[in-house]
């Protein structure tokens, strides 16, 4: 050991207070993730409202965590959450298993189940980590209305699948702004 | 030198064919379809239409097959499910030929065009012959491109089946199990070409010109549940399980349906601790595949909200309130050993218990309670009919009577008994055994009920009541059937309605005596038939030997572990004597297990007897008339939460273990060995495993099988005449009535036959009353008022159903063969 | 099987007439089909009601009589006008001018600008003058392309004109003679006759009973007799 050695290793400290920082203030500051961040579900809408979810429980099925748990019921003409005949009555994540995988999101035959870049998945109480229905919706934006309600958009089943997206603009669904990329402090 | 070629032909059997399959020689039996062939070899070839049990459509064109006939080619693929095996046959299947493998792809193809990509949200989704076929079988892209044709969703057909024509092979599996297996046809092929569909006469587009809308009758069968499970599609789905859950989330497990005596073998399907759905299981000696729409639909009893789960007591208020098992067992027990101790106690077990369970109630009448006070008919019930249960029922097996003696017999004779509405799986055995067997069947009965027409049956039709004397006549005014039954495999069903028909089991002994023909009880109940081998009766002991001998009682002592001479000598009172002593203050107390009042011979005075009687205790899953009276209410498991036996009406063994684990609900076996406990006895029947070893141990069987059941016959002359302006009443209960075990059950609800009065138009206008309109029949205790329809009846005898919706005991006080007024219109 | 309220729609003549239909066939069932002309003789057309009585006299069900009753399409299930007039659009017609005299008749028989769809009435069914309209399958009888029917009855070599001729006549309450066959009556008298019942005056039976061919059939069959045209024998024959 030379007897400069010591005073090399004070070198790196003092020539690294001049370069920049890379210590993330978190949570004081909060980063938003890279835009593809596999963060926490959301169970998107139809551009009236509807939910898109039709209970098919396909993500349970892919889910290799066994972390989801769905059940589906009858939408009535009354009682209507999503097109269709069947919509999900009840519809559980649990956090605590999931892995993050995202098959669930492959498996969904309606592009209801999407992941955004949310990524504070964390809790004192394991309750409150399985996420219910009400936790996983996407939020209603302009336009939208919360179910029940009947197919708004179009005449016919046709026009709300082939039109629903334009017709929904008229009722005043900002433009460029499909449900499953809403911006994240939508989602706060 | 020369060597001989070694000979390696086969032998072909008699009766046998030869053929290749896929270069495989194979040796079949005459008359086999190809289809079967190949499955023997292990080559599966898809198939829709095909099933076992049904007759040979070629409706789906899935199965084609290449078939080379004398060495030449047939010219075009032929349906392998229609094609039976021929000598010298050249079968190649999709395994081995092309022109097969894409025969059946364009055959899936085609099926799928018009088929909505329903998958997701499709109950059969996961569980689908035409999503698994063609996963396996069909082209992985198809070129149509154009729009498909599509109808509604769903259209419901009856109140429990839904029907989604999108969906739909046509491969016409319902409508010919409709019609082949249960004789309903009432879904048939509707419209033509692409627009060709499976309805009924409701959603025909056919209109009545007085409303101007479509109307006719709904698809209203008694086994309708089973199109559900052999639809190889989603088309038909059943409204009660809808969107319930996918087949990956369910757990099965094997069970034996509780409603009836036929036995059936069941699956039982649930999902996190709740029953979804039940189907009919795989039992070629029993149930074939077959189920009822009761024993399929009605399951949600178990689970309904006013199920007793924690044990009850009456506080000084006379208020049932929640208590400990151990205060509700102290207080049951104290009660229960002063009942003893003075004037007795008696038990009541009702029909739907396990072979278990019943005989810890026997174990407790006779060893806890000192006394042969035990009676499961809680129904109308006679002395003679337990003679005759004695002497000709307890001990049989199967190898008396069985499924199969039904389907081999020449002739069926059903006394007393309606197939359909009392044991459906014994009526589609009749149907099968008459339709593909030609047994001829008989019934002696009032009218030409669906089962007698079903069963391409012969009516002996008799006044209510007259039963013995047409079975005493049968040798005098019908001797063709004398005839049939004096062949050796001849079978007479005896129904449990014919405990109310005074001399009929004494006619029905003399008979077999005299033509050697076998006869059959079926009861009603899942339960009875092993209440009576558990000798849950006050005559017989396990087994069946009389409690009257000495040592039959010597020989059970022993077993028991009990002190010799302990066990009671004198027989027992029944169902009604137990009831008339507790009710006059001759018993103390009773032990009722799930009995329901308004099945009793006489309601009123079943419940002024269990109102007046010093203690009650009821072991019961839901709140009843007798819960109502108890002091102590102590919660059983149902079947799903528990392990047990049931013997079906053959005498079959039908074990079953717990579909639902962890409830903590408790068998009637183990609460009552608790009990006993209590009162310082052991019954060795803390699980259904340690009783049926016990009481397998434990069955004494006398050498002398009872007595003649003409000992307590009464006078089986004929019916006395019925006072002017009455008329006599036929009565049963239909299959889906108002039956404890079918609450909250709406969509089954919907398929109940309707509640109608009947009667002939000489009747009816004899008393005053016009068809289609409603008539009252009544007796001093009340009046029923029904709508009215015209049947072969004979002349001043009406019919209506026993409990629907309202119990014709309760409100009439009167039961089969009993005289009541007529009138016409409301009261 | 449910029971029908006694019927009022049927009297006591049609419940003769539809016994004798039955104890023609030596099985109940095949009498369905004349039993369902039957019951639209009465009503013009089959009813619930025709239904449930046909299933009562054969001792079928509602849905399987319902299921014969939906698949033949001479089967009518909504109220008829009291002619049926039916035009060929099958490929030869059509292409000699079927299509269009079927399009024509549509447009002329609508209202308010609405073309008459397939099996819709003009004027109120069953009143004097009332035609149902429909395109038929093959009628048989191409070498006199393009043809309609009127209650069965062939009106040969059509055109647009007169077809509309054809049918205004018809609409003012005349009857027209067909071009072969018996004279016209109306759709319900022919239900009968299908069903196996005929009138019983003379006229009708020199009409039916006369040559009904046309010249143009046979004149194939003239030809060949003329000239010595035979059929090649069949192959067996040949090797025989």
């Amino acid at each position: 050991m030379g007897m400069f050695d010591p005073l090399k290793g004070f070198g790196v400290t003092f020539a690294t207070m001049f370069k920049k920082v890379v210590t993330e203030q978190y949570p004081e500051d909060f980063y938003p993730s890279a835009p593809r961040w596999h963060g926490r579900h959301q169970l998107n809408r139809h551009p009236d409202g509807l939910e898109k979810c039709v209970g098919c429980e396909l993500c349970a099925w892919a889910c290799p965590a066994d972390a989801i748990f769905v059940e589906g019921a009858d939408n009535t003409e009354e009682e209507r959450y999503s097109p269709g005949e069947r919509y999900g009555f009840d519809y559980q994540i649990n956090y605590l298993r999931c892995i993050g995988c995202g098959l669930c999101i492959e498996a969904c035959p309606t592009r209801s189940l999407t992941m955004v870049n949310f990524y504070e998945l964390a809790d004192d109480d394991r309750r409150k980590l399985i996420y219910t229905k009400e936790d996983l919706m996407a939020p209603l934006l302009p336009g939208m209305e919360e179910p029940p309600h009947p197919m708004r958009l179009g005449e016919n089943e046709q026009d709300y699948y082939v039109q629903g997206p334009e017709l929904a603009r008229g009722r005043g669904v900002p433009e460029g702004e499909t449900v499953e990329t809403s911006k994240e402090e939508a989602i706060q | 030198m020369t060597i001989a070629p070694e000979n390696t032909e086969t032998e072909v059997p008699e009766g046998h064919v030869k053929l290749v399959v896929d270069g495989e020689e194979v040796i079949a039996p005459e008359g086999e379809l190809l289809i079967r062939t190949a499955e023997r070899l292990g080559t599966v070839i898809p198939r829709f239409c095909d099933h076992p049990l049904l007759d040979p459509a070629g409706a789906c064109r899935q199965c084609l097959v290449e078939v080379e006939m004398n060495g030449r080619p047939m010219p075009k693929p032929q349906a392998s499910c229609t094609m039976t095996v021929a000598d010298g046959m050249v079968v190649k299947t999709q395994k081995s030929s092309r022109v097969a493998e894409k025969a059946q792809e364009g055959v899936m193809e085609l099926l799928l065009i018009n088929h909505p990509l329903d998958c997701p949200i499709c109950d059969k989704g996961g569980e689908c012959p035409l999503q698994n076929q063609a996963m396996a079988h069909g082209r992985s892209t198809s070129r149509f491109v154009d729009t498909k044709r599509t109808f509604p969703k769903p259209i419901s057909i009856s109140t429990q089946v839904l029907l989604d024509r999108e969906r739909c092979v046509l491969c016409q599996r319902c409508t010919r199990f409709s019609d082949q297996i249960a004789g309903d046809p009432f879904i048939d092929l509707l419209e033509r070409g692409v627009h060709q569909q499976i309805g009924t006469a409701e959603t025909a587009d056919i209109h009545n010109s007085a409303s101007h809308t479509s109307s006719g009758t709904p698809f209203q069968s008694y086994f309708s549940g089973n199109t559900i499970q052999i639809c190889p599609v989603g088309a038909l789905t059943s409204a009660a399980y809808r969107f319930r859950s996918r087949p990956f989330d369910l757990v099965s497990s094997p069970s034996v349906c509780e409603h009836c005596s036929s036995g059936c073998a069941l699956r039982t399907d649930f999902r996190r601790g709740k029953v979804m759905r039940r189907l009919a299981g795989d039992d070629p000696d029993v149930n074939e595949e077959w189920s009822c729409d009761k024993g399929r639909f009605a399951f949600r009893y178990a689970a309904a909200k006013d199920r007793i789960r924690k044990p009850m007591v009456r506080d000084e208020s006379g208020e049932l309130v929640e208590a400990s098992w151990t205060e509700a067992l102290r207080r049951a027990a104290d009660a229960l050993v002063a009942a003893r101790e003075s004037n007795g106690a008696g038990v009541l077990t009702g029909g739907r218990l396990t072979v278990e369970d019943a005989y810890a109630y026997t174990k407790f009448a006779r060893i806890t309670l000192r006394s042969n006070d035990i009676d499961f008919r809680a129904r109308p019930h006679s002395a003679e009919e337990l003679d005759f249960l004695a002497s000709s029922v307890v001990g049989t097996t199967p190898e008396h009577v069985s499924y199969a003696s039904l389907e081999k017999a020449s002739a069926v004779l059903c006394v007393a008994f309606e197939p359909e509405d009392e044991s459906p799986i014994v009526f589609l055995r009749l149907r099968k055994a008459a339709r593909d067997k030609g047994t001829k069947v008989f019934h002696i009965g009032q009218w030409t009920t669906s089962s007698v027409r079903k069963t391409f049956g012969e009516l002996l039709a008799c006044e209510p009541g007259g039963e013995a004397a047409a079975v005493d006549g049968i040798a005098e005014h019908a001797k063709d059937l004398d005839a049939a039954l004096s062949s050796d495999d001849a079978v007479v069903l005896v129904g449990d309605r014919a405990a109310e028909v005074p001399g009929l089991f004494g006619a029905v002994t003399r008979l077999a005596e005299r033509t050697g023909t076998r006869v059959a009880w079926v009861p009603r109940r899942a339960g009875e038939r092993g209440a009576l081998e558990a000798g849950a009766v006050p005559t017989l002991l396990p087994g069946g030997a009389p409690v009257s001998d000495a040592s039959a009682r010597a020989t059970l002592e022993t077993s028991w572990g009990l002190d010799s001479g302990t066990m009671p000598a004198e027989p027992g009172r029944d169902t009604a004597a137990m009831l008339a002593a507790a009710a006059s203050g001759e018993l103390d107390a009773l032990v009722v297990g799930g009995v329901d009042p308004d099945d009793l011979p006489d309601p009123a005075a079943a419940r002024e007897a269990l109102a007046n009687v010093g203690f009650v205790l009821s072991l019961e899953m839901r709140p009843s008339a007798v819960t109502e009276h108890a002091d102590v209410v102590l919660p059983i498991a149902p079947v799903d939460e528990k392990t047990g036996t049931f013997l079906d009406w053959e005498g079959r063994v039908r074990p079953f273990s717990i579909t639902l684990e962890g409830t903590g609900a408790l068998p009637d076996c183990r609460v009552l060995d608790t009990l006993a406990v209590e009162m310082d006895a052991d019954l060795f029947t803390q699980t259904a495993q340690a009783a049926w070893s016990d009481f397998s141990r434990s069955r004494v069987v006398s050498a002398h099988q009872g007595s003649n059941p003409d000992q307590h016959s009464r006078p089986a002359a004929s019916t006395p005449d019925t006072p002017d302006g009455t008329v006599r009443l036929a009565t049963w209960r239909q299959l889906i009535d108002n039956g404890s075990l079918q609450v909250e059950e709406p969509h089954l609800a919907g398929t109940a036959r309707d509640a109608v009065l009947r009667m002939s138009a000489a009747t009816a206008e004899r008393h005053g009353v016009t068809r289609g309109e409603r008539a009252t029949i009544s007796t001093e205790r009340g009046a029923l008022t029904l709508p009215v329809e015209f049947t072969d009846l004979p002349d001043d005898v009406v019919w209506a159903p026993a409990r629907s919706p309202e119990s014709i005991r309760s409100v009439l006080g009167a039961g089969h063969g009993a005289s009541v007024a007529l009138s016409g219109g409301a009261r | 099987m449910t029971q029908v309220p006694e019927s009022t729609v049927f009297d006591a003549d049609i419940h003769a007439k539809a016994t004798e239909i039955i104890g023609r066939y030596p099985e109940a069932r095949s009498a369905l089909l004349p039993m369902l002309h039957l019951v639209q003789s009465v009503q013009g057309y089959v009813s619930q009601e025709g239904i449930s009585f046909c299933a009562e006299k054969l001792d079928l069900t509602d849905a399987e009589v319902s299921a014969v009753a939906t698949f033949y399409t001479m089967y009518k299930r909504k109220p008829c006008g009291e002619h049926l007039v039916s035009v060929c659009t099958n490929t030869l017609c059509a292409a000699m001018g079927g299509d269009a005299i079927y399009k024509k008749l549509q447009d002329h028989l609508g209202e308010n600008g609405t073309p008459l769809g397939h099996e819709e009435t003009a004027g109120t069914p069953g009143e004097t003058g009332s035609i149902t309209l429909e395109h038929a399958e093959c009628l048989a009888a191409c070498d006199l392309a393009p043809v309609l029917q009127v209650n069965y009855e062939y009106f040969d070599n059509q055109t647009e004109q007169s077809a509309v001729e054809l049918v205004d006549a018809l609409r003012k309450g005349e009857r027209p003679q067909p071009t072969r066959g018996a004279s016209l009556t109306d759709l319900k008298s022919v239900e009968l006759q299908l069903a196996g019942f005929f009138p019983e005056d003379e006229q009708f039976a020199t009409d039916v009973d006369g040559p009904s061919a046309a010249e143009e059939t046979l004149r194939g069959a003239k030809l060949a007799q003329e000239r010595g045209w035979v059929a090649p024998a069949m192959r067996d024959e040949e090797t025989r």
